[in-house]
């Protein structure tokens, strides 16, 4: 059956852990009538939420991975992803977003904008996704959608504006009032279904006119109709409102607050119908793609059927029937038997299996147009990969990928657990790009990397659960880097005569800072004194020095190599002549240049209770964090600081004890810093010593 | 220009002689104007120059986004760096931040007791040994001198000194017979330093009006720069 993509709605919910995502989820495809009962994220019965579709974040009633779900409401065809709430997945959050063509941000009544909805607000803002507000658990005690619409305003600054008021709040939430149709709303019988509309109760009407002015004069902006017809006091229909509404979200500029309890199932419907009114669809969607063919020149995609196909892969799932790869498609159609190009692995491959992913099955379907997302099944790829049409070389955006802060290293049990670890290992990569792993050559021991603490540890478990591989881990340690702060020249040879041919190089030139990357080699040799050939040798044993710093073994960065001068030996030079010439030139100008040490800051959030802001205070200082702001609205304070990543393990365990579990705190990688001088010597006396045991052993 | 040289040739070495010697410990100054004539600027100046000395500063705001004040602070950072061709800006800027913290509230939902207790856990549990509050926003309309005097207290007994900024009326602009604008005369006696400042035609000049115990009607000769946002000589 094809579908009409002009009416589709690729939409994602957004928000913070505990405001009822996934519980809001469930009552969408509830009502969609995709599935048969609604289960809770905790419920009893034990068969959880159906987006949930990992044993894990049932047990934690939290979501993970992102899934893509199919359902259909008013004869509109949505597609939901699910997107992760939590900092440490942001990697799968914005996979998600970059294939969303609008999302539905769910703040809860009760706790308001945090700093997770903060977060997602600036990944919306980042892919410049069209959103909606629904302010959810209305039925719960402390609710005040109207507290959180002016938080919106100031902490966002968005220009929110109510669409419905509530009837009732806390246990007496009974209804709604839609301010464009100035009806009350009830949502009836067991699960909310059946919808009753009615007259304003009598003691509303003075409030929903007022806030239907606000509304009408709010949107009056986006339409020249509607301002005037306001203006002149005349008839403004329902019509001109939506129009209006649907161009301020369109263009970002206004967002419409929903409000509702999807436990108590009221609201959700009145969401939907705001969902395939207001969002778009995805060809009023601009997207681009990089040519890798024209120096990754931006070129717009169209959403024309007939165009060739570009696609993103955005996920991947294990299943029983083997990996599944979700995908978006940009431009084109996907089609059953079509070859289609992996324009990162260069390899072309067959489509196979075509999936179009409900609530509870999978439909296999023959052919896909541009806009929608389906799934794949056998593909051997990663996320993030474009599959394109064999002509194109294009891929989608890339996506900002940081460098992992933070290692741990894995000991498997037993022989099983070891060959399940590297399955697990295997499929983590491929599916999260700032998830990496590597073998220590000189511990043997398998080492994961990540973005934090809880990051590494939820991979930990879901390889105990979902692959049984028992592991042991050691400590984490954190990502240092060592770097110059001055020049330092050098001129070295490296000379060895040991019988047969020799080895002979000079190399001379300086490192320097370099700020705006890694590494920079700069090749300023004159008159050939290095020939052509040797000069690759000399930037590999220049890169083969940075790989471990002589002051605390971690990766050197932010370098700029320059070889200016050196000389042959016409028998004895060579390849490896130059690349151990290079090492040896490195580590004589990297003493000279006032090395440091590097290590990962994390800007971390603090919320809580005001009454422990003075602990929050103190345990940021003794971790060597910097406060650089704190927010507070006589009862609840938001705390801003840098801390240095090392100082951040175990942390949540502090806080949790030293604010009765009542504060809660996010982090994120900020950026590298100096360590301060007294730190630096302690971790290079830890280093030698560490290199003196290992010596001592061998 | 190095930073000891930049201090001292700071315009607000002529703002502290004028006004003997500074605002003082354990007493608290105010700029008024009314709303946008640079007076968050000021405050601004004011502080970066206390933390060019090294000295700990505590910002406090009542305008419900701290980002924009950071902003403000990166901004007349920028502006005295590049004015006065400071070295080693970057490392001047990224160890003076480690000196100040902002802090935000919201007046309606606070009172002076919370708010002061908060100020406390920043000095006493967070370590940070701030000298200078500035205090930008405090609505002196719906406030109470008793408030006022809580913060004096305060000031006195951790030996801070604290700048406020006021918003006067824009249709008002009435003051008592000594300069003194009408919204500051229920709490004048607790304020040892009130500056004005009076937009002319092509700036905006500041002028003393209480330097301690004594009323005066003072040009300080110094003006804030309509492009730079800085508090500068008049030429």
């Amino acid at each position: 059956m094809a579908i009409d993509i002009s009416q589709m709605r690729n939409i994602g919910i957004s928000a913070h852990i505990d405001s009822g995502k996934t519980t809001l989820t469930e009552r969408v495809l509830f009502y969609c009538e995709k599935i048969h009962a609604i289960h809770e994220v905790r419920g009893k019965d034990g068969v959880g939420a159906t987006m949930d579709s990992m044993e894990l974040e049932r047990e934690r009633g939290i979501t993970i991975t992102s899934a893509s779900t199919n359902v259909t409401w008013k004869d509109h065809p949505i597609n939901i992803i699910d997107t992760p709430g939590h900092v440490d997945f942001t990697i799968e959050v914005e996979r998600s977003l970059r294939v969303l063509d609008g999302a539905v941000l769910v703040p809860c009544a009760v706790g308001g904008v945090q700093s997770q909805s903060i977060t997602v607000d600036r990944q919306l803002n980042r892919y410049k996704v069209p959103f909606l507000a629904f302010i959810n658990k209305a039925d719960r005690t402390g609710a005040s959608p109207l507290k959180v619409r002016t938080q919106l305003r100031e902490k966002l600054g968005h220009n929110a504006v109510m669409m419905q008021l509530p009837i009732g709040l806390e246990d007496e939430f009974e209804g709604l009032i839609d301010l464009i149709t100035m009806k009350a709303i009830y949502f009836d019988g067991d699960n909310g279904e059946r919808i009753r509309n009615e007259e304003i109760p009598a003691n509303m009407v003075a409030d929903a006119e007022k806030y239907r002015e606000e509304l009408i004069d709010a949107v009056s902006m986006f339409s020249d109709e509607l301002a005037e017809a306001f203006l002149e006091g005349g008839e403004v229909t329902e019509d001109q409102i939506h129009d209006a509404v649907r161009a301020g979200v369109l263009g970002r500029e206004f967002t419409p607050v929903f409000i509702g309890s999807a436990y108590k199932n009221k609201g959700v419907q009145t969401l939907l119908d705001s969902v395939i009114r207001y969002l778009p669809a995805p060809p009023e969607v601009t997207n681009t793609a990089l040519d890798l063919e024209n120096d990754e020149a931006t070129v717009d995609l169209s959403s024309d059927n007939d165009a060739k196909t570009v696609a993103l892969a955005f996920k991947l799932e294990d299943t029983n029937y083997g990996q599944l790869t979700y995908i978006r498609i940009y431009q084109g159609t996907v089609k059953k038997g079509a070859e289609l190009f992996n324009t990162r692995s260069r390899r072309r491959f067959k489509v196979g299996r075509l999936i179009r992913m409900h609530a509870n099955h999978m439909e296999d379907i023959t052919e896909a147009s541009a806009g929608d997302i389906v799934a794949l099944f056998g593909i051997d790829c990663a996320s993030g990969d474009t599959f394109a049409h064999p002509d194109l070389n294009y891929s989608m955006t890339s996506m900002f990928v940081p460098n992992p802060v933070i290692s741990l290293a894995l000991n498997p049990m037993d022989k099983k657990s070891s060959d399940n670890m590297g399955k697990a290992l295997n499929r983590f990569t491929k599916e999260d790009p700032t998830f990496r792993t590597h073998v220590d050559p000189e511990s043997q021991e398998t080492i994961i990397q990540g973005m934090g603490e809880l990051h590494l540890e939820v991979y930990v478990e879901r390889m105990r659960r979902e692959y049984s591989a028992e592991v042991e881990t050691g400590m984490p340690q954190v990502a240092y880097r060592e770097t110059i702060t001055s020049r330092g020249d050098f001129n070295y040879i490296h000379k060895k005569q040991t019988g047969g041919s020799g080895q002979f190089g000079r190399v001379a030139g300086y490192i320097e800072p370099f700020e705006d990357g890694d590494y920079e080699f700069v090749d300023a040799i004159k008159g050939g004194v290095i020939p052509k050939d040797y000069i690759p040798s000399v930037n590999k044993g220049f890169r083969m020095a940075m790989e471990k710093g002589p002051m605390i073994g971690f990766p050197i960065v932010g370098v700029r190599a320059v070889i200016n001068d050196g000389s042959t030996h016409p028998v004895d030079s060579s390849d490896m002549a130059f690349q151990a010439a290079a090492i040896g030139a490195f580590r004589e100008a990297y003493r000279k240049s006032k090395p440091r040490v590097l290590e990962p800051i994390m800007k971390v959030v603090v919320e809580g209770p005001t009454e422990f802001q003075g602990s929050a205070f103190a345990s940021i200082n003794q971790r060597r964090g910097i406060i650089l702001s704190s927010s507070e609205d006589g009862t609840f304070s938001v705390i801003e600081a840098e801390v240095p990543l090392s100082e951040m393990f175990g942390y949540s365990t502090v806080l949790r004890s030293l604010t009765q579990g009542k504060s809660e705190f996010s982090m994120e990688f900020l950026k590298y810093r100096r360590v301060p001088q007294s730190i630096a010597e302690d971790l290079q006396t830890k280093y030698q010593e560490e290199r003196k045991a290992q010596a001592a052993r061998a | 220009m190095v930073r000891k040289e930049l201090i001292e040739r700071s315009p607000l070495r002529i703002l502290e002689k004028s006004i003997h010697g500074g605002v003082g410990v354990g007493n608290i100054g105010v700029i008024a104007s009314r709303k946008g004539t640079g007076k968050t600027a000021c405050l601004v100046h004011i502080a970066t120059d206390q933390l060019l000395q090294e000295k700990h500063i505590i910002h406090v705001s009542f305008s419900g986004r701290t980002d924009h004040i950071i902003n403000w602070y990166e901004d007349i950072f920028a502006e005295i760096a590049r004015k006065r061709e400071l070295e080693d800006a970057m490392d001047v800027h990224d160890e003076i931040i480690k000196r100040r913290v902002v802090m935000n509230f919201s007046q309606d939902g606070i009172t002076a007791k919370q708010f002061l207790g908060s100020l406390r856990a920043m000095i006493n549990d967070g370590n940070f040994a701030a000298k200078t509050i500035v205090i930008d926003g405090y609505d002196f309309e719906k406030g109470e001198p008793e408030s006022l005097v809580a913060i004096k207290r305060f000031a006195e007994e951790l030996g801070l000194t604290i700048w406020f900024s006021a918003s006067t009326h824009r249709e008002d602009p009435r003051t008592n017979e000594e300069g003194v604008p009408l919204l500051l005369c229920p709490y004048v006696d607790f304020i040892a330093v009130i500056i004005t400042m009076q937009p002319t035609e092509h700036l905006i000049k500041l002028n003393l009006i209480k330097d301690h115990e004594r009323y005066v009607h003072e040009d300080l000769h110094l003006m804030l720069d309509p492009k730079s946002l800085l508090i500068a000589r008049e030429a």
